[in-house]
């Protein structure tokens, strides 16, 4: 299924998150905590708009040389005896993998959160692949929805924002649990049950928030602490990342970390910044076996495009939790594993137009995402430019809105047209209004016909709001704006003959 | 001193009160205003929606238009739409015969209410309004144009006006241009929580300088059949005027 | 050991990004602003003190400071609030002799049961040394006031897990090693481990107990790793 998370239409998966009014109260809730930390702990920390031109700056030349700083890193890791594999798909990437856990008869695996992972559908392709194997999302909440019949994660950092504490507790009871719904009772119940597991594991797989360049370590950012255990207890760990993961100094990444933190969660750093890598000599916990796979998986495409700086991000949520539109069809609405702003702008890149390419008119541009990002990149903008290459070049939208906004555009040029418009944009409209008593909002609405319905965008429109008909061509801001003038005239004249004499 | 009126489409064809109010407010503080007949649109409509050759005409005639009368200032009553003219540069770069004039656009483009603060140093407009009322800021205009404090300060000295503040002013209010009429199923729901917000505060004037959030905003009030009136912040600032109360602000805003 | 198709793939990247490989050494790389460096740079020890010790204490953590002399007995006092249970302790002759704890470590293997992170037993014994114990007492490197963060570089006598599977966890360090923020600490590790003075797969960066807000946003503190947290400030050091 790859980043899809739905089958189902833009629209339909609106409406199911309009009747999930758990899940919006939810999000509404976490996004205004959010609001207060974040900018609580950027405040604090002082030359926020500096500290975000130091991340851009960090993360633009880390891609604009990727090739070197994944060559660096990968001689680094060799060097200090990990193995690392260059995936060009999501197959390559589980190919691999699988051939990890064959070749050292894993049995259980223990994994630490990783969106990348959630995107090559890791999990459930090696669990059929090896019926012997047993495998285990420690992260609090994608052991929730492991547990609950692998539900789809609705954010990148709270993977569970749509379920309620008894939800929990119903998943957590086909496992043994026997409490209440306490989530201090529930993470203990969680805690202890993997722990057990933890203790038994062979194979640990984590993500990677930076890979270090000039040190071969890889930078993990937590607070849980399942992803420090998955990389101390297991004798082999994998590190699944995506290409852009890169920086080129422990510099750099502490850089990051800081902007990460407090973006994400509103912490000056969170509980565990972990720098690691393969064992060295006289360790007797940690990797042996330090396996990185370093997945493309279509991000190349963006490489020299437009949508270039989109591999700047550094997946810190940030602009999930300040968009108003997340905010009402949360992350299942999106229909794909990365949702909001930087998912809309992710998703038709790596999952293509063809399932995605709507995606980018869901957002009303507010621009709060692009305000937000730690790393500047401007998101709006690359949602206008993913509606370009979905309407100029590959044509296929059309219908009637398409010819509607053609018509603006044409109407919009000239200026003989426009004035047309305004002298029977009158009538025009009166044809689709209908009288109503509805009059409530004063100063706007007028006791006339409201136009309350129409085909295309004007039904769009008036499916939610009234629209008074325009004023009568006289009584436009043009017609009175030259009366006015005219006015001003004869009154100056009159001033001017009365000094003469 | 020489303004020009940068109309907008939705003022020409809706909001006849706003264009009147500013041009009232601007000749108070001695503007000469002029209003060139061949503008029309910023573009955004079609931008906005991908249709990025389509706008260039667009881009090209507002350009022309605006410019075609010498003008000190040019001046409009919509935070976006300003905040599209201030772009120009930006989207007509590969255009050598039009960047330098979009530039020069650019510069000299203010909106209302940052003209009137920040331009003409103006503290109290004069005017009177009885009520209470909150202020919707617009995010175009907060976050593209970077103006977030000239509403604020001069509603604050308008008599008899008590303004509440609004919970969640950063939200959207789901207008988005084309969006509110593309997607009415996700702005139907941001355009409700932004219509509960403002019940909240009891006010009974809601305040913007953006109209097309206002149409937005106001449209929804309406449908619901719910109490509200719109005003722009130029009708606002053009009400009971009394010259006597007029101040200027002592230090510039920087 | 190995790297696998690694030419092809960034020959790929090269073409997309329309640049030729091996470049990024011609153009070095400077920060465009020291804000890391600038930023808190200029507090004093005291004040540094000061910091770590709110910002250690807005997350739960217990923050003492004492002197090489009390240490002891502000262990001791640890442990009998802590209660019952095996402790483990680092192999660390030279710190423990540094911060004069031989005879306490001596005694106290007289009131529990006291086991260390064995640099000469497997990954299992260690593993199940750190899964039984109650409490472990640990040495950091650095203290950031900026954050409340202690750091803990893995060695052959204090590995991960030492860090992450004792339900309690003190920490012992050198006020005189209280620095501003991550960026010094950072700074330094980059250089120790470039000089080759510092061996270590694994370098920790730890802020109060684990925690997590998965279950309804509700702060949770105690996940995975320690349930709570202890920072002992040695002030004559």
């Amino acid at each position: 299924m790859g980043i899809a998370t739905s089958d189902k239409p833009l629209l339909a998966r609106v409406k199911e998150s309009e009747q999930d009014k758990f899940m919006q109260a939810s999000v509404a809730k976490a996004q205004d905590a959010q609001h207060t930390k974040r900018e609580d702990s950027r405040a604090l920390l002082g030359n926020w708009e500096e500290w975000r031109e130091l991340g851009e700056q960090i993360r633009q030349r880390a891609i604009a040389y990727l090739p070197d700083y994944l060559e660096e890193f990968s001689n680094n890791v060799d060097k200090n005896g990990g193995d690392v594999f260059f995936a060009d798909t999501e197959a390559d990437a589980v190919d691999y993998i699988q051939k990890i856990v064959k070749e050292t008869g894993a049995k259980k695996l223990v994994k630490s959160k990783s969106m990348v992972t959630t995107e090559i559908d890791m999990d459930k392709q090696l669990l059929a692949l090896n019926k012997g194997l047993a495998l285990m999302e420690t992260d609090l909440a994608e052991f929730i929805l492991q547990k609950d019949n692998w539900d789809e994660p609705t954010h990148i950092v709270f993977p569970t924002l749509h379920k309620n504490r008894d939800q929990v507790r119903e998943i957590f009871m086909k496992l043994g649990y026997e409490g209440d719904n306490d989530p201090e009772h529930l993470a203990r119940f969680a805690r202890k049950y993997l722990r057990e597991y933890f203790l038994q594991a062979d194979l640990g797989v984590t993500g990677c928030n930076f890979a270090v360049a000039d040190t071969g370590m890889i930078n993990l950012v937590t607070n849980e602490g399942n992803a420090d255990l998955t990389m101390a207890i297991p004798k082999t760990q994998i590190v699944v990342m995506g290409m852009e993961r890169i920086v080129p100094t422990m510099a750099d990444a502490e850089v990051l970390d800081n902007l990460l933190c407090r973006s994400a969660v509103g912490q000056k750093l969170t509980s565990y910044v972990t720098f690691a890598g393969q064992q060295v000599a006289g360790e007797t916990d940690g990797p042996e076996n330090f396996h990185v796979v370093i997945v493309d998986n279509r991000r190349s495409e963006a490489l020299g495009t437009q949508f270039q700086s989109i591999l700047q991000c550094i997946r810190c949520g940030a602009c999930i939790n300040v968009c108003p539109v997340y905010r009402h069809i949360g992350g299942h609405g999106y229909g794909s594993i990365y949702p909001g702003p930087i998912g809309a702008v992710l998703s038709p890149i790596l999952g293509g137009y063809e399932k995605f390419g709507e995606l980018p008119y869901a957002s009303s541009l507010c621009g709060a995402c692009t305000e937000t990002c730690p790393v500047k990149i401007p998101l709006h903008k690359l949602l206008i430019q993913h509606r370009m290459v979905y309407t100029d070049r590959l044509k296929m939208q059309g219908g009637l809105n398409n010819f509607m906004m053609e018509v603006i555009g044409i109407g919009t040029g000239f200026p003989f047209l426009f004035r047309s418009a305004i002298r029977f944009g009158r009538p025009g409209l009166r044809t689709m209004a209908h009288k109503t008593d509805r009059l409530t909002a004063l100063n706007f609405i007028k006791d006339e016909p409201l136009v309350d319905k129409g085909p295309g965008l004007v039904g769009g429109w008036a499916d939610v709001r009234d629209l008074p008909i325009p004023p009568k061509h006289k009584e436009s801001f043009r017609s009175w704006f030259a009366d006015h003038k005219q006015q001003q005239k004869l009154a100056q004249a009159q001033k001017d003959n009365s000094s003469d004499k | 001193m020489k303004v020009v009126i940068f109309s907008t489409c939705v003022v020409d064809l809706e909001f006849p009160n706003v264009g009147k109010a500013m041009v009232e407010v601007l000749e108070r503080f001695g503007c000469d205003c002029y209003l060139p007949s061949d503008q029309i649109c910023c573009g955004q409509p079609t931008y906005n929606s991908g249709y990025e050759k389509g706008t260039q005409r667009t881009f090209r005639n507002q350009v022309d238009a605006l410019l075609s009368v010498e003008s000190d200032y040019i001046v409009g009553p919509a935070g976006s739409c300003v905040a599209m003219l201030r772009e120009y540069p930006e989207l007509l770069k590969d255009d050598p015969e039009y960047l330098g004039k979009a530039r020069i656009l650019a510069a000299k483009t203010y909106e209302f209410s940052q003209f009137l603060w920040r331009i003409l140093g103006v503290e109290n407009a004069g005017a009177e309004l009885n009520g209470k009322a909150t202020y919707h800021r617009s995010c175009h205009m907060t976050r593209l144009l970077g103006e977030a404090e000239s509403p604020y300060a001069l509603l604050e000295h308008v008599k008899g006006l008590e303004m509440v503040p609004l919970a969640n002013a950063h939200d959207c209010c789901g207008f988005g241009g084309t969006f509110s009429a593309k997607e009415p199923e996700i702005s139907k729901q941001m355009v409700d929580e932004k219509v509960r917000h403002i019940e909240e505060t009891g006010a009974e004037i809601l305040v913007s300088c953006d109209p097309g959030c206002l149409m937005n905003i106001g449209g929804r009030f309406n449908r619901l059949g719910k109490p509200i009136k719109i005003m722009h912040l130029a009708e606002v600032l053009n009400s009971n005027v009394d010259e006597r109360r007029i101040t200027y602000l002592k230090q510039m805003p920087v | 050991m190995a790297i696998y198709n690694r030419e092809a793939f960034l020959d790929h990247l090269s073409e997309k990004l329309g640049t030729p490989r091996h470049q990024k050494d011609k153009e070095p790389f400077t920060h465009i602003n020291q804000l890391p460096e600038e930023t808190l740079a200029d507090l004093s020890a005291d004040e540094l003190l000061e910091m770590a010790r709110n910002t250690s204490e807005a997350l739960k953590v217990t923050f003492k400071v004492t002197s090489k002399a009390d240490l002891g007995g502000v262990l001791d006092a640890y442990l009998t609030d802590k209660g019952d249970g095996q402790l483990i302790l680092p192999t660390a002759p030279d710190k423990i002799k540094a911060y004069g704890l031989d005879d306490w470590t001596a005694a106290a293997s007289n009131q529990r049961t006291v086991k260390y992170w064995d640099p000469k037993a497997d990954r299992a014994t260690n593993l199940a040394t750190a899964q039984d114990s109650a409490m472990a007492i640990g040495f950091g490197d650095y203290m950031l006031a900026e954050s409340g963060t202690i750091t803990v570089p893995s060695s052959p006598g204090q590995g991960r897990a030492f860090n992450f599977l004792p339900t309690h966890y003190l920490c012992i360090v050198k006020r005189s090693n209280i620095l501003p923020r991550s960026t010094q600490a950072t700074k330094l590790y980059a250089q120790r481990l470039k000089s080759g003075e510092l061996k270590t797969s694994n370098i920790n960066y730890i802020s109060g107990p684990s925690n997590s807000g998965d279950i309804e946003m509700v702060l949770i503190v105690g996940v995975h790793g320690p349930l709570d947290m202890t920072y002992i400030v040695v002030d004559d050091m």
